[in-house]
């Protein structure tokens, strides 16, 4: 079976570049709009990854990290953030949410797939 | 400037058609290489142009475009139908870069997306085309050694992260050889099953440099006991006291000490042999197997060997009238050798019919797409090879078929599912052997053909009149003849005029055939009978009075000898053949020819139509390898005569298609 990875992003076009790069790489591709959308996709089917943006209205990505941790069935799943090189201290803060690691934007695909393979196998 | 803008966007746009249209024709010849060179020449002129007048989102897109096509350029990427799909995407958004009167929201988006899917694309391919090359920079002496130490606090678990992904990644940079340390798993009722108790201490080899490997660990630098040392150059795991050393370790559970390794190194340094030279052998051995020729040269070939077979006919009359034995055998290798060239030389010519495939399904994706039908197109048996000379004047027939099927055949959806039929309509190119003949069929599931409809428009056209009996298959027939149209009203697609009688015309000029089946609602099935080849038949030599005539000998099925008095006068013109009513066709009278008749005169049968039927000649000369030469335009409207040869004694003998005189003949009668 595919492995799923559910990715949480407010822009549509990051979100289309996401969905496009890892469906290419032979994953399924969940997509939750912001934190609360995604809340849907929390209903105990196996995620192998979760992929979010930080700032998203309703609920934003570190909310939603501690979300998936706090979880039972996904308390255990590797999340990766979204991130731009600027932000440590928010790096530091998704990372003691729980995120196990980040993908630096603006990224190209081989980056993406890297940091996905680091967590994901 | 401005002018010189708007100088720039004519001339963007006759590049972006010029790139339009190689495009499409690279999908046809995804192996050419002058139609990639076009492509890239149209790219790269819009990159420098786009640049130079101030367009850089179109320099810089343009730029990732033509990335990839210097990829293809230098074999380093195959041109596949998503790549052309992009492209061609790709191609209209520099349309919208080029043309738009402001950039919007959505072509931004756009760009980036399109951006990410050639970028996608070209890291999936270039990584499966480049492996071998990165190989090959392995084996230079930029390799390094490096000791790893990775001790991951016992909670590393708890945000998702494994530590063996991280071992995994490590090990994909180079030649490794990991000890893994187990001494602090404590007593089983003090173990807490989500917790990390493992360490582990890596000698990594590999050509890349240190940060490489800090970044394997990147997610968990702060949630780990990391420490990263280069230890050598080279390959350390090539030295045999190391890796005993390392095996101890692991035995006795022991840290590796360093200095020690370090030290075990100097002491081998001396004695290091050059590395890198014995992998260079065996590499060489690749071999051609293919070429590509000219097709002119396969024609003289082909033409060459023609007159080699013409004379060697010459050769074997001459030796048989000579009586000599030392020149019979001479003759009869020379006739085996020119025998076997001629096989050779045929399937060289040959050529895969899937050469012609991608034009039907173009045709299929744009004409469907253009009148709203789903339609799979499928094939069968396109390894089939045909002389390329057929090959080359099947293709507008083929296309006319199969554009007359998406037209008229297959229905809409809706029709479709209203008569419980798949939404989805099917096209099946379906080819293969039957002996000397190659079969190519054209089945459609559309609605089939409507007898009465046929009928009705053939009468209302003056082809046949009311009183006419006609049978299914003659019924079907009509729709070859000229200035037929079974559509009612002339539609943008088929029916221009151009009518399937065009199609018989062009197949029948391949010394082919063409017949229709179908059943009303079921589909149809178009089928096209064609030579293996247009130029040198295997025939069957045969006399009728004093003149000779070639029957090829595939046509043929069995000879019987008849006693004349079964021939002469017989008004049923049919005979007895192995128990059997066969009806003959006596060659004499349908070519008058006066001489009197041998007593026994020989029947040859054939298969007409799914009938044997006899063709009554003197008697046969035997087997002849004939070279067919056209004839001149006097005989050109003669269909029974397929062509003419010429003989060992240099005389010309006429080569019959057999279904065209039985059918010529039976009308006469």
């Amino acid at each position: 079976m595919k492995k799923r990875i559910l990715i949480v992003d407010d822009s549509e076009s990051i979100r289309e570049v996401l969905s496009f790069t890892l469906e290419n790489a032979g994953y399924d591709v969940l997509a939750g709009v912001d934190g609360e959308d995604a809340q849907k996709y929390l209903n105990g089917e196996p995620i192998a990854l979760v992929i979010t943006d930080l700032h998203m209205p309703n609920k934003d990505g570190i909310g939603f990290i501690k979300d998936v941790r706090a979880h039972e069935d996904y308390k255990r799943v590797p999340i990766l953030f979204l991130t731009t090189e600027s932000q440590t201290a928010k790096k530091m803060e998704a990372k003691s949410a729980g995120a196990t690691g980040w993908i630096v934007k603006p990224f190209v695909p081989q980056k993406l797939l890297a940091a996905i393979n680091k967590v994901v196998r | 400037m401005d002018q010189f803008k708007q100088k720039f966007k004519e001339e963007a746009t006759d590049l972006i058609n010029d790139l339009e249209e190689a495009l499409l024709l690279l999908e046809q010849n995804p192996n050419d290489k002058d139609i990639v060179e076009r492509v890239f020449r149209a790219m790269h002129s819009l990159k420098g142009g786009g640049a130079m007048f101030g367009f850089d989102h179109v320099s810089e897109f343009t730029h990732h475009l033509e990335t990839i096509y210097d990829l293809v350029r230098e074999d380093k990427f195959l041109v596949s139908a998503d790549l052309l799909t992009i492209t061609l995407e790709s191609v209209d958004h520099i349309k919208d870069l080029l043309f738009s009167d402001e950039i919007t929201k959505e072509i931004e988006n756009n760009h980036s997306v399109l951006i990410t899917k050639l970028s996608t694309l070209a890291t999936n391919d270039v990584g499966k085309a480049a492996t071998p090359i990165e190989n090959q920079d392995n084996t230079a002496s930029t390799q390094k050694s490096f000791y790893v130490f990775f001790k991951p606090n016992p909670d590393v678990f708890e945000n998702g992260t494994n530590p063996l992904y991280l071992l995994d990644e490590l090990c994909e940079l180079g030649e490794s050889r990991i000890i893994s340390h187990s001494e602090n798993i404590p007593l089983l009722d003090d173990l807490k099953e989500s917790n990390s108790y493992l360490y582990w201490e890596v000698i990594i080899v590999t050509d890349q440099e240190l940060n490489a490997i800090g970044d394997v660990f990147l997610f968990v630098e702060d949630d780990c006991e990391l420490e990263i040392t280069q230890v050598a150059e080279g390959n350390l795991l090539a030295d045999e006291k190391v890796i005993r050393y390392l095996a101890d370790i692991e035995k006795e559970s022991k840290v590796v000490d360093i200095q020690k390794l370090e030290r075990e190194i100097s002491k081998n340094k001396e004695n290091k042999t050059e590395q890198g030279s014995k992998e260079s052998t065996g590499t060489d051995t690749s071999v051609i197997s293919s070429i590509r020729v000219a097709s002119d040269k396969i024609d003289t070939l082909m033409n060459l060997v023609s007159e080699l077979v013409t004379t060697q006919a010459r050769l074997s009359l001459f030796t048989e009238q000579q009586e000599d034995a030392e020149l019979d055998a001479i003759g009869e290798n020379i006739q085996k050798l020119s025998r076997q060239l001629r096989d050779n030389a045929f399937s060289i010519s040959l050529i895969p019919l899937q050469s012609i495939i991608t034009r039907f399904q173009r045709l299929v994706r744009d004409l469907s797409n253009g009148l709203g039908k789903k339609i799979n197109f499928k094939t069968e048996g396109t390894e089939t090879e045909l002389d390329k000379t057929i090959i080359e004047n099947l293709t507008d027939p083929i296309l006319h078929i199969i554009r007359t099927s998406i037209d008229h055949g297959i229905e809409d959806v809706q029709t479709r599912i209203n008569s419980g039929k798949p939404e989805e309509g099917t096209i099946l190119l379906r080819s293969f052997y039957s002996g000397t003949n190659v079969f190519i069929q054209i089945i459609d599931d559309g609605k089939g053909l409507d007898h009465e409809k046929i009928r009705q428009k053939a009468i209302e056209k003056n082809l046949i009149s009311e009183s006419t009996q006609l049978s299914k298959k003659e019924v079907f027939d009509l729709i070859f003849m000229a200035g037929f149209s079974t559509a009612k009203e002339v539609t943008d697609v088929s029916g221009r005029g151009v009518g399937m009688d065009v199609v018989k015309r062009k197949i029948s000029a391949i010394r082919g055939d063409v017949e229709v089946d179908s059943e009303p609602g079921e589909g149809t099935t178009i089928t096209i009978k064609l030579p293996l080849t247009l130029s040198i038949i295997d025939g069957l030599l045969v006399r009728v009075g004093v003149t000779d005539f070639i029957v090829p000998l595939s046509a043929v099925q069995k000879i019987y000898a008849v006693n004349k008095s079964e021939i002469i006068d017989n008004y049923t013109h049919t005979v007895v053949l192995d128990e059997k009513q066969t009806p003959f066709h006596n060659m004499r009278e349908f070519f008058t020819i006066d001489k009197e008749m041998p007593d026994t005169v020989q029947v040859l049968v054939v298969t007409y139509e799914e009938q044997s039927v006899g063709i009554v000649v003197d008697y046969v000369v035997g087997e002849y390898q004939a070279v067919i030469k056209p004839l001149g335009k006097h005989y050109k409207d003669q269909e029974f005569i397929s062509g003419a040869t010429i003989l060992g004694d240099g005389s010309v003998a006429l080569v019959l298609d057999t279904n065209k005189i039985i059918k010529q003949s039976a009308e006469e009668v």
